[in-house]
C-alpha cells in the first residue's frame, strides 16, 4: 500500500526506470551554443587544468548553465547536475542506505558518482542548500580532493578528470542565504552579468530562429529597461532565458506585446504597480 | 424672439390702461408727507416706470414702495433703485407683490437688496414661474434665519443655478435645510462652499460633503463651520480626494519605477498644489522634481506627462550651460544660476505684441525636441502622444491651430508626412539633432515665428488648451536652473575640470549660430532687454524673499513635516473607502519619569515577578528534538528500522517510516506592547485597587521584565489622540533599545491624556515593526476603552471600522494584533474589531500585571 511513497526516496539515487546520473561526456555531436561574455571560457580550460574548483557568479538566467554544458562539452567531461534547494542534505548529495528486501544497501549520490566517474558536478545554486551539505564538499575542493562518505566510514578518491563547480547567486533571495566564506574561498570565480546588449541580439536571434532582427533588438531593449527595476521589488530581473522565452512567443505567433506579458512580466511578478511598471516599458517598445 | 412678441402684445395694453386721474400725485403727496427721503428716491424712478408700464402700474408700484419704505428705510431704497433693472427684464409684474412679502417676514429687509438686485437675472434664466420659486425659496429662508435668507439672495442666480434651473437651486438648498434644522448651519456658512463642491465635482458631491461636515459641526462648532466655507484643509482636502480620474498620489512608485526604467534613477515627485478651479491639470516642474496635480484626467495623459516633464530634466531644459548661453545673447549672463529661479521674461518680452505666441512656441519647439529625445529611448512615444491627441479630440478656438501643428512637428519627428512647408521643416529639423539644446530650441522658435500662421492667443483657458495632452508650460510653475542636463549621475564628472572646460569651449560657437538667424532684431532688442533684465532682477528678489519666508502653500503639511508626524489613511465605512494621508502620528518622547514609581511597584510586584520567571525559565524553549519514525528525513532512525524490518522478517507490511530529522521548528517571535494613554486611565478603579494608571504602569513593567528573561526582541510604546492631525506615538522602548532604569522611570511616570485613535496607532506600529526580521510578529494593545476621538462626531462606529481595518492591515503585513482590555463592556465591540479569539477582557483590573507576560506566553506558543 506503501509502495509509490517509497519510490521517491529510491529514486533519489538509482531506482529501476531512471537515467543514469552520469551521462556520456558530449552528448550531442555539437557543441551547446554559447556567446562568450569576456574571456571566461579561457580562465575556466586553465583552472580545469590544474582541477581548481570553479565558481560561477551571477544572476539567475544569464547563461551560467549554458555555459558550463558548453565547456563540458569542449573539455570532452560528462556533466553531473544537481540543482540544490532548501531540503537538500549532504545524504541527498553524498548517498545513503537504501532497504532492499531486508537488507540496506549503500546507494551513492549524484556526488559521489561524479566523483568516481571523473565527471565535472554542477552544484546549481548551492546558497539554497543547508550549511551542513555544503560543508562536505570542502574536502574535495582542497588538495586532498577527497569526498569523506561518513555513513559508511569510508572516503572516495576523487578522479584524475573530476571537476567541482557550483553556482552561486550573490543578493538573491534574503541577505541570510549566504556561503560561509570558508567555502567560497576555495573556489576561483567567474562574475556573469548579462550580456552586453549586441551579444544579447545575437544570443536571441540564435536560440530563435525565425526571430527578426528588428525585434530582437527591441526585446534586448526593453530587457534593459526592464533590469533598472531591479531594487523595486523584482527579485530577479527580466534575464536572457526570459527574453527567449518571449522572442519564442513572438515566432510562436503571438503579437509582441502579449508575447512580453506572458513571459517577462506575469512570471516575474505579481505586484501589480510593478507588472504595470514593466507593461509600460513593453508598450514603449512594441505597438 | 417672436415668443416674447406674443407676450409682450397682450400685457402691454392691459398694464397701460389709465389709472383714476389725481390718484399718482395724491400717491405721491402722501409718501413725500410720510419720508422725505422716500419721495426723493421715489421721484427719481418715477417717470420711468410711468413711461415703460402707464400711470396704474406706477400707481401699484408708488403704493408697495411706500410699503416698504414703512418697513424699512434701506428695503424701501433697494425697492426703487432696483425697479428700472426689474423693469428691463420683462413684463412680468408679480415682482411687486414679491417685494412686499417681504414686508411679512421679520428681519428680511437685508435681503430686498440681493432680490431686487438678482431679479433681472433670475428672470432672464428661470423665467418667471422659475423666478418666483427662486423667490419663495429665498423667502422661505428669511423665515428661519435672517441673515441666511440675505445670504441667499446674494448670490447670483446664475451660479445657485448652475446651468440646472430651479431643480439646481434645490438641490443645495434642500441639505441646507436639514443642516439648519438639525445644527443651525446658516446658508452664509454653507452655500458657497456648497456651490464650489458642485462646480468641482457635480451635484452628486454635495450629499457626502454635508454629512462629513456635520459630524465636525457636532465636534467642534468652529472647525465644522471652518469646513463648510472650505476654508479648512481637511475640507479642501476631502474635495481633492473626490476628484475623479488618475492619482498621481496612488501611484507614486509606479510613477518612480517609470522613471527609473527611463531615466535610470527616479526623481522627487511631490504635488503642485494644483485645483480643478485652475483650469486644466498639468505634470509640472520645480527644476529637480516633478510637481503632480491631484488627479490627471488618465493613466495614459500621466504616463506620457510624467515621461515628458521628467524628459525636460534629463534632457537639459532648465540647465545652467545651454540657459546661460541663451541668455547671454541678451546680455544676461548673470540671469542664470544653479538654483536660481529661471525668469524667460526677457527672452519673451523682447517679441512685443507677439509675446504670446512666442511663449506658445517657444515651449512647442522645446516640446518637440523633448519629445524627440524621449522617442529615442522609447520608441512608441511620440506615436503615443499623437494617439492621445487624437483620443481626446480637437481643442477649441485658437488653440486648435496649435494643437495641430504641434502634432504636424511631432510626425516631422516621426519622419512621416507633416504638411508643414520646406522652411519651417528645415527650421524643425534642427531640433531633432542630438546636440540640439534649449537655446536651439529658443533660436528655432525665433525664427518660425515670422513664419508660422498661429493665431494669437488672448485667455488662459486657450493658452492651456494650446498645449498637446502629455505636454505641459514648462515654466508653468517657478523653476530653478539645474546644474546640468543628464541629470545628477553625470554630476560628478561635470565637476571635473576637463569636462568643465570642455563645456565652456562649446557654448561660443553656439551662440554664434544662433546670434546670426536672430541677428537683425538684436540692435533694437537691446534697449527693450535691458529694461526686462531690472524688471526679472527685481521679480527674482522678491521670489527669493518669499522663499525664504512660506514654503507651505505648495505641499501643505510638509512644510511642518517632523512635527506632524507621518500620513495614515484611514477607513470611512461610510463611503468604503479609504481617507489618504488622514491621522497624522508623530512620534513623541514622554518627558514625565518616576522612578520613584518604577521602584515601589517592583517591589510591590516583585513575589510575582519572581513566580513569573520561574515560569518561564520552565517553559523556555530547547534545542528542537528530532522527529522519528518520518516517511523521509537525513537518517535513519536505528529503533524504527529494526522494528521495520523484524515486521516485515515476520511477514507483515509496516509503514516505512524510519527516518528521522530535526525539526525546524522556529519560534522566533517579536513582540510591541502599546498602551492606550487616553485620559480614562487616570480614573479610579471601582474595586479599591487605586487608579486605573498605576495598574498599567505594573502591568507594563513586569511585561518588560518577564521580557528580558524570555529574551525575545520586545518593544513598548503607548499613543494618545486630539483630532486626527494629531495622534501621538511615544516610543518608551525600542526592540534595540536595552531596558534600563530610564525606561523605568519612563514606565514609573506614565499618565493618562486625550483620546484613543486606535487604527492610526495600530498602522504605525506596525510600521514600527519594519526591519524587525523575526518571522512571527505580535502587537499586543493594552486597552481600556473603545477606539473614540474628539473628532468622530459621536459616530463610534466610525473609528470601530476604521480600526477594524487597521487591524486586517496588520494581519497582512504580517504582524497579529491582539487586544488585552480592561474595559468589562468590550466584549460589546471587540470581537467585530479583533475577530473572537484576538482578545481578552480582564474582569479583575488587578490581575492585570501578573495576567500580561502570562498571556504572551500562552499566545507565543
Amino acid at each position: 500500500m506503501n509502495q509509490p511513497d517509497r519510490q521517491p526516496a529510491a529514486a533519489n539515487g538509482a531506482g529501476e526506470g531512471t537515467h543514469d546520473i552520469v551521462p556520456p561526456a558530449r552528448p550531442t555531436p555539437e557543441a551547446p551554443y554559447y556567446e562568450p561574455q569576456g574571456r571566461e571560457v579561457e580562465i575556466f580550460e586553465a583552472a580545469y587544468r590544474r582541477r581548481l574548483p570553479v565558481m560561477l557568479k551571477g544572476p539567475t538566467g544569464c547563461g551560467k548553465t549554458r555555459f558550463l554544458e558548453h565547456m563540458a562539452w569542449r573539455l570532452d567531461r560528462p556533466l553531473v547536475t544537481v540543482s540544490c534547494h532548501e531540503d537538500l542534505t549532504s545524504s541527498d548529495l553524498v548517498g545513503r542506505f537504501l532497504l532492499e528486501g531486508s537488507e540496506t544497501v549503500w546507494q551513492d549520490g549524484p556526488l559521489t558518482r561524479a566523483v568516481k566517474a571523473g565527471a565535472i558536478c554542477y552544484l546549481d545554486e548551492i546558497v539554497e542548500a543547508r550549511t551542513d551539505s555544503t560543508v562536505i564538499i570542502h574536502p574535495l575542493t582542497d588538495h586532498r580532493r577527497r569526498l569523506p562518505l561518513e555513513k559508511t566510514g569510508r572516503e572516495v578518491a576523487a578522479h584524475p578528470d573530476f571537476l567541482l563547480v557550483i553556482s552561486y547567486n550573490p543578493g538573491y533571495q534574503t541577505v541570510l542565504k549566504d556561503l560561509k566564506p570558508s567555502t567560497k574561498q576555495r573556489f576561483v570565480a567567474l562574475n556573469f552579468d548579462f550580456p552586453a546588449e549586441e551579444t544579447e541580439r545575437r544570443i536571441l536571434v540564435n536560440e530563435v530562429p525565425g526571430l527578426e532582427a528588428d525585434a530582437a533588438a527591441r526585446l534586448v531593449a526593453v530587457a534593459r529597461k526592464a533590469r533598472a527595476l531591479k531594487d523595486h521589488g523584482l527579485d530577479e530581473v527580466t534575464s536572457t532565458r526570459a527574453l527567449v522565452y518571449a522572442a519564442s512567443m513572438i515566432v510562436a505567433g503571438l503579437p509582441p506585446v502579449e508575447a512580453c506579458q506572458v513571459a517577462l512580466i506575469n512570471p516575474m511578478t505579481d505586484d501589480l504597480e510593478l507588472a504595470a511598471a514593466l507593461l509600460e516599458i513593453v508598450r514603449a517598445h512594441f505597438e | 424672439m417672436g415668443q416674447d412678441d406674443q407676450q409682450q402684445g397682450p400685457a402691454e395694453p392691459a398694464q397701460v390702461e389709465a389709472a383714476e386721474p389725481g390718484a399718482l400725485p395724491e400717491a405721491l403727496a402722501a409718501l413725500g408727507r410720510a419720508s422725505f427721503v422716500a419721495h426723493r428716491e421715489v421721484q427719481a424712478v418715477l417717470p420711468a416706470v410711468v413711461a415703460a408700464r402707464g400711470e396704474a402700474f406706477a400707481l401699484e408700484w408708488v403704493g408697495a414702495a411706500r410699503r416698504l419704505f414703512d418697513f424699512d428705510r434701506d428695503a424701501g431704497r433697494a425697492f426703487v433703485r432696483g425697479t428700472p433693472d426689474a423693469m428691463a427684464a420683462g413684463p412680468e409684474g408679480r415682482w411687486i407683490a414679491q417685494a412686499l412679502r417681504f414686508v411679512d417676514v421679520p428681519g428680511s429687509w437685508k435681503s430686498i437688496d440681493g432680490f431686487m438686485g438678482n431679479l433681472p437675472s433670475a428672470l432672464a434664466t428661470l423665467g418667471p414661474i422659475g423666478a418666483a420659486r427662486w423667490a419663495d425659496i429665498g423667502l422661505a429662508w428669511c423665515g428661519r434665519h435672517a441673515d441666511s435668507g440675505a445670504a441667499y439672495f446674494a448670490i447670483p442666480v446664475r451660479e445657485l443655478a448652475g446651468r440646472q434651473g430651479v431643480a439646481g437651486i434645490e438641490q443645495v438648498c434642500t441639505p441646507a435645510e436639514e443642516l439648519f434644522a438639525h445644527r443651525r448651519l446658516s446658508l452664509g456658512n454653507f452655500l458657497p462652499g456648497a456651490l464650489r463642491v458642485r462646480t468641482l465635482l457635480g451635484a452628486g458631491a454635495i450629499g457626502p460633503w454635508a454629512r462629513r461636515g456635520i459630524d465636525l459641526l457636532t465636534a467642534d462648532r468652529f472647525r465644522g463651520e471652518a469646513y463648510f466655507r472650505l476654508e479648512s484643509d481637511e475640507s479642501l482636502r476631502l474635495l481633492l480626494d473626490e476628484l475623479p480620474g488618475f492619482r498621481p498620489k496612488d501611484h507614486e512608485r509606479f510613477l518612480k519605477m517609470l522613471l527609473t526604467a527611463w531615466y535610470g534613477q527616479p526623481c522627487e515627485i511631490g504635488e503642485s498644489g494644483w485645483s480643478p478651479d485652475r483650469g486644466r491639470a498639468f505634470v509640472e516642474t520645480d527644476g529637480r522634481s516633478l510637481l503632480m496635480p491631484v488627479a490627471l484626467p488618465d493613466r495614459e495623459h500621466a504616463v506620457l506627462g510624467t515621461l515628458h516633464v521628467a524628459g525636460h530634466l534629463a534632457f537639459g531644459t532648465y540647465a545652467v550651460a545651454p540657459l546661460r548661453r541663451l541668455f547671454a545673447q541678451f546680455g544676461l549672463e548673470g540671469a542664470v544660476a544653479e538654483a536660481l529661479a529661471i525668469s524667460w521674461e526677457p527672452l519673451i518680452a523682447f517679441h512685443g505684441e507677439d509675446a504670446e505666441r512666442f511663449r506658445l512656441l517657444f515651449d512647442l519647439c522645446e516640446d518637440l525636441r523633448i519629445d524627440h529625445a524621449i522617442g529615442c529611448i522609447a520608441p512608441t512615444h511620440l506615436s503615443r502622444l499623437l494617439r492621445l491627441a487624437a483620443l481626446s479630440g480637437p481643442a477649441e478656438g485658437p488653440a486648435r491651430a496649435w494643437c495641430d501643428y504641434a502634432m504636424a512637428t511631432l510626425r516631422l519627428a516621426q519622419g512621416r508626412t507633416h504638411g508643414l512647408d520646406d522652411a519651417q521643416a528645415r527650421l524643425l529639423a534642427r531640433l531633432l539633432e542630438p546636440d540640439a539644446t534649449v537655446a536651439d530650441a529658443h533660436a528655432v522658435a525665433c525664427a518660425l515665428l515670422p513664419l508660422c500662421a498661429l493665431p494669437a492667443v488672448y485667455t488662459a483657458e486657450d493658452a492651456q488648451a494650446a498645449y498637446l495632452p502629455g505636454r505641459s508650460p514648462n515654466l508653468g510653475h517657478e523653476v530653478k536652473a539645474a546644474e546640468g542636463p543628464g541629470s545628477r549621475s553625470e554630476r560628478s564628472e561635470e565637476q571635473g575640470d576637463s569636462q568643465s572646460s570642455e563645456g565652456e569651449g562649446d557654448p561660443d560657437e553656439e551662440g554664434e549660430s544662433v546670434e546670426q538667424e536672430t541677428g537683425a532684431q538684436e540692435a533694437e532688442a537691446d534697449e527693450s532687454a535691458a529694461a526686462a533684465h531690472a524688471q526679472s532682477a527685481s521679480a527674482r528678489k522678491g521670489a527669493g524673499e518669499m522663499r525664504s519666508g512660506e514654503r507651505s502653500p505648495q505641499a501643505p503639511g510638509k512644510g511642518q513635516g517632523p512635527d506632524r508626524g507621518i500620513p495614515y489613511p484611514e477607513w470611512d465605512y461610510r463611503e468604503n473607502r479609504y481617507k489618504a494621508d488622514w491621522a497624522w502620528v508623530a512620534e513623541k518622547v514622554l518627558a514625565e519619569s518616576n522612578p520613584l514609581e518604577a521602584q515601589r511597584l517592583a517591589d510591590r510586584h516583585a513575589g510575582t515577578l519572581k513566580r513569573l520567571k520561574k515560569a518561564i525559565q520552565a517553559q523556555k524553549p530547547t534545542r528542537p528534538a528530532p522527529l522519528t519514525r518520518q516517511m523521509d528525513g537525513d537518517d535513519l532512525d536505528l529503533e524504527a528500522t529494526v522494528r521495520y524490518v523484524t515486521e516485515r522478517a515476520a511477514g507483515r507490511s509496516p509503514e516505512p517510516r524510519v527516518y528521522k530529522r530535526r525539526a525546524i521548528r522556529n519560534r522566533d517571535v517579536a513582540v510591541t506592547l502599546l498602551a492606550d494613554l487616553s485620559t480614562s486611565i487616570m480614573q479610579t478603579v471601582a474595586d479599591g485597587s487605586g487608579r486605573l494608571v498605576d495598574t498599567v504602569r505594573a502591568g507594563v513593567l513586569l511585561f518588560a521584565e518577564s521580557m528580558e528573561e524570555v529574551g525575545d526582541p520586545y518593544s513598548i510604546a503607548g499613543f494618545c489622540s486630539k483630532y486626527r492631525d494629531n495622534v501621538n506615538y511615544y516610543r518608551i522602548k525600542d526592540f534595540d533599545q536595552p531596558f534600563n532604569e530610564s525606561v523605568r522611570s519612563t514606565v514609573g511616570g506614565l499618565s493618562g491624556r486625550l483620546a484613543t485613535r486606535m487604527g492610526a496607532a495600530i498602522r504605525h506600529a506596525v510600521h514600527r515593526f519594519e526591519g524587525v526580521q523575526t518571522p512571527r510578529r505580535l502587537l499586543l494593545l493594552l486597552s481600556d476603552g473603545r477606539p473614540e476621538d474628539y473628532d468622530d462626531g459621536g459616530d463610534r462606529r466610525y473609528l470601530h471600522e476604521d480600526t477594524r481595518m487597521a487591524v486586517k492591515e496588520a494581519v497582512n503585513a504580517g504582524v497579529h494584533p491582539f487586544c488585552i482590555t480592561v474595559d468589562t463592556l468590550a466584549n460589546q465591540y471587540l470581537p467585530q474589531i479583533f475577530g473572537r479569539g484576538h482578545y481578552l477582557v480582564l474582569d479583575q483590573i488587578g490581575s492585570l500585571p501578573a495576567k500580561l507576560p502570562e498571556i504572551y506566553l500562552r499566545l507565543r506558543r
